[in-house]
């Protein structure tokens, strides 16, 4: 699992690449709560090339959005593979994690609403 | 489609879920299973091995849990065995799926996705032993 962090003020976007399950799990949870620690709000996750997402995972991301939530802020999901998605929407992720079929629909929506 | 079957002893440790993973990746391909489906399948071992590993044992003893996994014309079984404390997944409630995220709970999640994405889920103690089988039968391939 190879992790890409990039950040720009209160925003951040965090590439995955791999798998992200029980072992890889508490590497972007350290990495997204030091990222909110410094201020970051706007969270950007790019699953283009994430291959593998279990319950691990999910857990993180359901941490983040109850982090952001309190101070207005947003994290957001892009460019995952439908078999991945399918995982969230049986999960009933997709009801407070939006979606986002690319990158550029992404950082438009991250700010709106 | 084939037919063929891998049995797997691993030890109650996350670190084992990397050889499982390969190996039922490996296996899913070696059967001509889809991507997703491969996918699927490692998901719903991944899940139920990790629940034993992280919830079975109370020692700091090495345990073996057994998993196979046998694909008969698209037909797929899962069999996890072990002898940790009794745990009966079929019988664990679903998480709240459509609250807003702060009355979310991640607890039975796992256990949810393997509900959604099997057909079959059955359990057994027997002895000193948990008994886990799930079946499916795969969709027929796109032509």
């Amino acid at each position: 699992m190879e992790i890409i962090e990039e950040k720009e003020n209160d925003t951040a976007v965090f590439k995955l690449n791999g798998r992200l399950d029980s072992n890889t799990a508490p590497e972007f949870d350290d990495k997204i709560s030091t990222s909110i620690d410094n201020g970051v709000r706007f969270i950007v996750v790019d699953c283009q090339a994430l291959d593998y997402i279990t319950s691990a995972g999910l857990r993180i991301l359901n941490k983040t959005a109850k982090k952001l939530k309190p101070v207005d802020g947003k994290v957001v999901l892009c460019a995952m593979e439908d078999y991945v998605r399918e995982v969230f929407e049986i999960s009933g992720f997709d009801t407070f994690l939006p979606i986002f079929p690319d990158m550029q629909t992404a950082m438009a929506q991250l700010k709106t609403g | 489609m084939a037919a063929g079957k891998i049995s797997l002893k691993l030890k109650n440790s996350l670190s084992e879920t990397n050889r499982l993973f390969e190996r039922i990746q490996a296996f899913g391909e070696s059967q001509g299973l889809d991507r997703r489906q491969i996918f699927h399948l490692n998901l719903v071992v991944e899940e139920l091995f990790t629940n034993i590993v992280m919830y079975a044992f109370g020692d700091d003893k090495t345990h073996w849990i057994h998993i196979s996994v046998s694909h008969d014309r698209g037909r797929l079984t899962i069999l996890l065995e072990d002898d940790g404390k009794p745990f009966n997944p079929v019988a664990l409630k679903s998480p709240d799926l459509k609250g807003p995220v702060e009355n979310r709970e991640i607890g039975g999640l796992g256990v949810h996705i393997c509900k959604e994405l099997m057909q079959g889920m059955q359990y057994r103690r027997v002895g000193n032993r948990n008994i886990l089988t799930l079946t499916k039968t795969l969709d027929r391939k796109a032509p």
